[in-house]
């Protein structure tokens, strides 16, 4: 048993620290500062995203025919941990779930055309999954996909497909034999956003995050867009899920949050003899938060580890996912009561206190309980596949 | 990065389940929640078997000093409620002369713990919030030591040879061998009816060649003696944890009510899966510390950690399990009830959640 990184892999981590203290410049921060390009999009933000993919750093652990590396999950990791530490809005799902099953699953052209651009920096997916009224239910899903003789005949609506108003394909779950029971007649499509069928319009979240209802009216994809074989997407999605939930927790951004917190609270003044530091329920805070900032990396770290030599276990991924996310919502919580009333101040005043991160992310972190599968869902999971309970109802 | 268990390890966990679960059985266990808990013939086959050597060097007799190795020893005694209290032993007196002592106290005391022998330690102190600044005192005069105070909580004081002791004096903080026959020692009944005593020392002479450590480093390895200490006790932690999850699991599979099993309602199903998710997290942690601990003298947040998540643990899984299991959760002729006295036990001694809380603090507020 070893846990800790190589030295080989902390010398990876600086490097990546120095890579992105110059890749991400004033005017890309500036463009990021602006509420319509929070989650990218931006002409800056794609420049950037293509500059990691040509210095080779998006695909460390992928396959040398895809253009990756060929490193270990862990190098993967740790260049995700680290770019997110940044603050930089990393396409993750593309590049860490989505991605991995298009280069398993996919056909020749979608492996050469989209598995390898993704690498390259120049590709960014939304995800098709919820519908109006297919939610933590997603096997009930109902947008519509009928054989031609020249491809599939896509028609249906989605709920919640971020990042659609900037990406280039959906990575779409459909229904595709109706007959079937749920799970056994979906299918899964790449759909380019640039067919005249797709369409959307903006949900605007309470985290100022934009989302998306889309809208898929008799677009027509070939053979080579659907990804695995006919109605047997289930899996695919159960194992993009996976991968979605690791990622969604990674243990980087809120251990920044905690160490810049950390040292906003040490140089703060309260009067003469005291920095804000020295109050002993603020301690009390800044240790709950670190004792669970440390098993939430080591959750992740044996996750990734695990994805070395197998596939990731379904209970395992579902304990990272619970408490991953409702540690950041306590986590979040015990340090803006830290900073106290300056928490809530946004980023346009002197007294505002860490660009106002805390104030940000606090909004973002309640989708993480139910995105990606809800809580209720993983612990159905965490009881069957981990303590081999019966299945509840 | 690597979390797989070595093919020893694993071997370890199998050989020490087979023989607890054969001397830890519903019966063996009941002769002891009257009597003094400590089944001498389960020590002397642990001894026989090896295991009493887990995480002691070769040279000495035992079997090379991961520590993780001994964590597995701890994490299988709580896991079979064993009527064994080995901690003072094995980790606060084997390890910590280990590190700190010479060759010739290595080589004395540490084959006679491998062979069965007890020893054991009194560092905590009624009233005393911090261990390591001992309201105990310890005289020099020449080469003795005359040593007064009041230790509690020690570990079958009755049966060990000499008893290591924790002290001030004009020298600063000493740990000191003391022949259990020079002190006053009191039974003191507890909630998990441990053999656990009170230990009295009054103006106690002895050499000062009973100091187990060089000149000036008795605070390092008291330090380190707590820190250990704190890591496998969250070891026993989490083989308790463990075992009450497992029962709730196998209860609530099995418990039919309104027709159907309870384990299908998802207001039983998700509070076991927080169990599974709290044990996860603790036995990560104790890993991450047990791990450091082998490497380092001195790990006090990783420590603390563990202690944090096992106190943690012990209390809520403790609580679910015996909700979860209704009635037969308090009921003395099932399982669980022994596991949430000792779960109790594991969670206050030697630092609370809150108190480790309130040192990790201190440490990361100053510290950086």
């Amino acid at each position: 048993m070893l846990i800790q990184l190589s030295q080989k892999q902390l010398k990876l981590q600086n490097e990546l620290q120095e890579y992105f203290e110059s890749l991400i410049t004033p005017t890309l921060k500036a463009e990021l500062s602006q509420p319509e390009y929070f989650e990218g999009g931006g002409p800056e933000f794609k420049k950037a995203m293509k500059t990691m993919g040509s210095d080779g750093w998006i695909g460390l652990s992928w396959k040398k025919e895809f253009g990756g590396k060929e490193l270990s999950p862990i190098e993967q990791y740790i260049f995700v941990e680290t770019v997110m530490r940044t603050g930089f809005p990393f396409p993750f799902l593309t590049t860490e779930s989505v991605g991995p099953m298009i280069a398993e699953h996919g056909s020749e052209w979608a492996k050469e055309e989209i598995a390898t651009k993704i690498l390259k920096g120049e590709l960014i997916f939304g995800i098709g999954y919820s519908e109006p009224n297919s939610g933590t239910d997603l096997a009930s899903l109902q947008t519509k996909v009928i054989k031609q003789t020249d491809g599939y005949l896509i028609n249906g609506q989605k709920m919640w497909t971020s990042l659609a108003n900037f990406s280039d394909y959906i990575w779409l779950a459909t229904r595709t034999d109706f007959e079937a029971k749920n799970h056994k007649g979906i299918s899964m499509f790449i759909v380019p956003t640039d067919d005249p069928g797709f369409s959307m319009s903006a949900i605007n979240t309470l985290g100022d995050v934009r989302t998306n209802a889309t809208f898929y009216d008799n677009i027509l994809v070939p053979e080579s867009h659907l990804v695995g074989e006919l109605n047997q997407g289930w899996s695919l999605i159960t194992s993009q899920l996976n991968l979605e939930r690791l990622a969604l927790v990674n243990h980087g951004p809120v251990e920044q949050l905690y160490k810049d917190v950390l040292k906003t609270a040490q140089s703060t003044k309260i009067d003469n003899n005291q920095y804000l530091s020295d109050l002993s329920w603020v301690k009390h805070n800044f240790a709950h938060v670190h004792s669970g900032i440390e098993a939430l990396k080591l959750i992740c770290w044996k996750q990734t580890w695990i994805m070395e030599s197998d596939q990731l276990n379904m209970a395992e991924a579902s304990v990272a996912k619970v408490y991953g996310s409702e540690f950041f919502i306590e986590a979040y919580r015990l340090l803006m009561e830290v900073m106290g009333e300056l928490s809530i101040l946004k980023n346009d005043s002197d007294l505002t206190i860490l660009n106002a991160r805390l104030e940000r992310m606090y909004r973002t972190a309640s989708i993480l309980t139910f995105g990606g599968g809800t809580n209720e869902v993983q612990r159905d999971i965490i009881a069957m596949a981990g303590l081999l309970m019966p299945r509840t109802r | 990065m690597d979390f797989s268990e070595q093919s020893h390890q694993t071997e370890i966990r199998d050989s020490l389940n087979k023989i607890l679960s054969e001397h830890c059985s519903q019966e063996l266990l009941k002769e002891y929640d009257a009597n003094f808990k400590h089944d001498e013939s389960l020590l002397s086959l642990l001894s026989a078997n090896g295991f009493l050597g887990l995480g002691l060097n070769e040279k000495y007799g035992g079997s090379g000093e991961d520590l993780y190795d001994l964590g597995i020893l701890f994490e299988r005694l709580g896991y079979h409620a064993a009527p064994l209290s080995l901690s003072g032993c094995l980790v606060d007196v084997a390890q910590t002369i280990q590190k700190f002592g010479n060759e010739e106290s290595c080589k004395e005391i540490l084959s006679s713990i491998i062979a069965g022998e007890i020893y054991t330690s009194a560092i905590l102190e009624p009233f005393n919030q911090d261990p390591e600044n001992p309201m105990t005192t310890a005289k020099i005069e020449n080469d003795q030591l005359i040593i007064s105070g009041t230790k509690y909580l020690s570990e079958i004081s009755s049966m060990a040879k000499s008893i290591l002791i924790s002290a001030n004096s004009s020298e600063g903080v000493l740990l000191v061998l003391v022949e259990s026959d020079k002190v006053k020692l009191t039974e003191l009944s507890s909630t998990a009816n441990s053999p656990l005593f009170k230990v009295e020392l009054d103006s106690v002479r002895i050499s000062r060649r009973s100091i187990i450590h060089e000149q000036g480093r008795g605070l390092e390895a008291l330090r380190y003696l707590i820190q250990i200490n704190m890591v496998m006790r969250s070891y026993i932690a989490l083989g308790i944890t463990e075992k009450m999850t497992s029962l709730v699991a196998g209860y609530t599979s099995e418990r039919e009510q309104f027709g159907r099993v309870i384990g299908t309602f998802q207001a039983v199903s998700h509070r076991a899966a927080d169990c599974f998710i709290e044990l996860e997290c603790l036995r990560l942690v104790n890993q991450q510390a047990s791990i450091n601990l082998n490497t380092s003298l001195d790990c006090e947040n990783d420590a603390l950690i563990s202690k944090i998540w096992a106190g943690n643990a012990c209390h809520k899984i403790s609580y679910s399990a015996q909700h979860l299991h209704g009635g037969m959760g308090v009921d003395k002729d099932y399982v669980l009830w022994r596991y949430c006295l000792l779960a109790k036990e594991c969670e206050l001694i030697n630092g609370s959640a809150s108190q480790n809380i309130d040192r990790l603090g201190i440490n990361i507020t100053t510290n950086q």
